[in-house]
């Protein structure tokens, strides 16, 4: 493949990176760069120009702390128009824990209180109060694909997915969206939602080709096939949660 | 009640100690607590004790230590909750092994050491103290403390309630440590690093704080030592970094700039005791490191140096020290147990990107072995090792350091205490 370069938008990085999130960028780059894909990486900070959303042929946005995310919120909130026409039409995106939460319709705090989100995926997210621990540790699912993953959740709030969108897998060890459907994380045409750290793309490589192939088919309109890389730290670090949870390999 | 408590408690340490069971340090203090809830609030209005907290995310038993050092060299009889058992528990358990049988503790100060939770409890419980240190704020285990913003605000409230008898010792250059003087009762001096030499001209990626801790603006910084930690201010609301600090300790006996901010910290709580320069100095020669603090051992003739490195800010600063010293033997121990922090992601936020050829041998082991292992290959390394066996990767490791060569250790706390066990054959906790 050559001459392919891809352009990354890595919305708010200074804010929105508190669990080690950047090892998503780092992996995405990092297996592009194996396969002579050129990347670009934007850094799409506070305030940035709303028009450097039109160069980015993936968007990555990761968790932060409630506050950063107050500050994100009423940044992010006047570009809504923009993002949503581009998720709308296909850009493949990953958004973590409190991206992927804002994603949707509404937060519901312990006490009642309604943050609005984006609105842009048929999802909403409530925190069940005090009284309700976090959902914490490690977690396993597969997906539709028959893809199994790997990574770690720590969240308050639980997400419940509206009829347009789909769960990104079925929970086998771990709480997911809400510790009750067995589902966890979205998807939407291209975009991904997900409660994994860990960080889940280093941790999962199929599923970080698979958003590679994803990029380039949107941007190129050609159809990848990729040459496998090798993989077996991914894979022992894979089996070695596995095995801790029980989990059949 | 109290008296047959702490004779109880004693029972109870020496018969854990006598087995040999380990952690018996902390359940004295459990059964005391759970017995009568006002223990230690009891124990200490009976007593002439001065009583100095520890507070920050990391350099809490070095800081502790320094002090304890500087005071007892000084003459002054001192103990401190050591063990890392830096709970309630913990705390009502050191006041009963160092007291008399008849509950008096014959002691001139008494150093606590602090965790993020535990300030606000523990300031309901002894509400007075002589001294308060604290000395950063820095993201650590988040599945366990919570997030930074929401400690801050937390110690903010449990510090209002303080009296000029308390004197808090806060570091300049860490912006939401300085705001937490604003507004007090009680007396605040700061201490901060001397620049020259620090400067660096960017920010490391774990940084937390660079935003306005009182407006949410961006914060302006003519400087950054390390993680946030740098002489800043707010163009907005401008409040800024506080002018009088504290940056020149007469002697720094351990490496690293981390360690510059604890003995400063240490130092201007001797200076305010009124001791001098010279009376600091000459016991700062005696200082000997806490154990896994950059404390060295000997081995098969070999020369070991381990660097606790619990947290992002920690681990990059371990990194830096040690490539200073010229470091060619790493072994990186990586765990996941409750005092590690269970989420083990916050390894991508220490930039080993910038050290992928320095190291000639690298070892990894730990719980988390291959998650380490991954970090460094997408970091770039090319020649490190993966062993499960933690006593194997320890041997191997030593094995490949050269007679005059060093190998720095770099755990997480519990793969601490598991490699000083592999190494000395004792257990410390």
């Amino acid at each position: 493949m050559k001459n392919l370069t891809l352009t990354i938008g890595w919305l708010y990085p200074e804010l929105m990176s508190t669990y080690g999130d950047r090892g998503n960028i780092i992996a995405y780059q990092k297996r592009c760069l194996w396969r002579g894909i050129h990347i670009e990486v934007l850094k799409l900070n506070q305030g940035f120009d709303v028009n450097l959303l039109n160069l980015c042929d993936f968007l990555f946005m990761g968790g932060a702390q409630d506050e950063q995310q107050q500050i994100v919120a009423q940044d992010l909130i006047r570009k809504r128009n923009l993002l949503k026409q581009k998720i709308e039409e296909g850009i493949p995106g990953l958004y973590i824990c409190g991206a992927y939460q804002f994603l949707g319709k509404y937060y519901k705090e312990a006490d009642g209180t309604i943050i609005k989100g984006l609105g842009i995926l048929d999802l909403h997210t409530e925190n069940p109060g005090l009284n309700s621990s976090r959902l914490i540790g490690n977690i396993l699912m597969s997906t539709a694909k028959g893809m199994k993953m790997v990574g770690f959740e720590n969240h308050g709030g639980r997400t419940y997915l509206g009829k347009n969108v789909k769960p990104l897998g079925t929970v086998i060890e771990g709480f997911g969206n809400n510790g009750k459907d067995t589902t966890e994380g979205v998807i939407y045409k291209n975009c991904f939602g997900t409660y994994l750290h860990g960080p889940i793309l280093p941790k999962n490589p199929e599923f970080t080709d698979l958003l590679i192939k994803l990029t380039l088919e949107n941007k190129y309109k050609l159809t990848v096939n990729f040459h496998t890389l090798e993989d077996s730290l991914e894979k022992k670090a894979y089996n070695a949660i596995a095995k801790r949870l029980k989990v059949k390999l | 009640m109290d008296l047959f408590l702490i004779l109880t408690g004693k029972i109870f340490s020496k018969i854990s100690q006598a087995f040999n069971f380990g952690s018996g340090s902390t359940w004295p203090g459990h059964i005391a607590l759970s017995i009568n809830k006002n223990f230690i609030k009891d124990f200490l209005k009976k007593s002439k004790t001065r009583i100095i907290f520890v507070a920050g995310t990391n350099g809490k038993t070095t800081t502790g230590k320094l002090i304890q050092t500087i005071l007892e060299n000084n003459g002054k009889k001192v103990f401190q909750n050591t063990a890392g058992a830096n709970l309630l528990n913990g705390i009502a358990s050191s006041l009963i092994f160092n007291s008399d049988l008849v509950g008096k503790i014959n002691q001139d100060f008494a150093i606590f050491e602090i965790d993020e939770n535990t300030l606000p409890l523990i300031l309901i419980e002894i509400p007075g103290p002589d001294f308060i240190v604290i000395l950063n704020l820095f993201r650590d285990q988040l599945d366990r403390y919570g997030e930074v913003n929401t400690i801050a605000k937390k110690w903010k409230d449990a510090l209002k309630h303080l009296d000029g008898k308390t004197t808090l010792i806060l570091n300049a250059d860490d912006p939401q440590v300085a705001l937490l003087g604003e507004k007090l009762k009680a007396k605040v001096l700061y201490f901060g690093i001397d620049p020259t030499g620090n400067e660096n001209d960017k920010f490391q990626h774990a940084s937390d704080s660079t935003y306005c801790p009182n407006c949410k603006t961006k914060l302006t910084y003519s400087s950054v030592y390390f993680s946030h930690l740098g002489n800043w201010n707010c163009q907005n609301c401008n409040y800024g970094h506080p002018k009088k600090v504290f940056t020149e300790s007469p002697l720094y006996p351990l490496a690293g700039i981390y360690n510059e901010y604890n003995i400063n910290a240490a130092v201007l709580l001797a200076k305010n005791l009124r001791l001098s320069d010279e009376r600091i100095s000459s016991a700062l020669k005696n200082f000997k490191p806490a154990f896994g603090r950059q404390e060295i051992l000997t081995v098969n003739s070999k020369q070991v140096q381990i660097f606790l490195s619990k947290n992002p800010t920690g681990l990059n600063e371990s990194l830096k020290t040690i490539v200073d010293l010229k470091a060619e033997n790493l072994l990186l121990v990586l765990n996941d147990r409750i005092p590690d922090g269970r989420d083990v992601s916050w390894i991508w936020d220490v930039d080993f990107e910038n050290y992928a050829t320095v190291f000639k041998n690298i070892m990894i082991s730990g719980d988390r072995v291959f998650d380490m292992g991954l970090r460094l290959k997408y970091a770039g390394f090319k020649n490190f090792r993966t062993e499960e066996n933690l006593t194997k990767a320890v041997n191997i490791a030593l094995e490949k350091t050269a007679k005059n060569e060093i190998l720095y250790i770099l755990p997480t706390y519990s793969a601490m205490l598991e490699v000083r066990k592999i190494l000395t054959g004792k257990k410390i906790l």
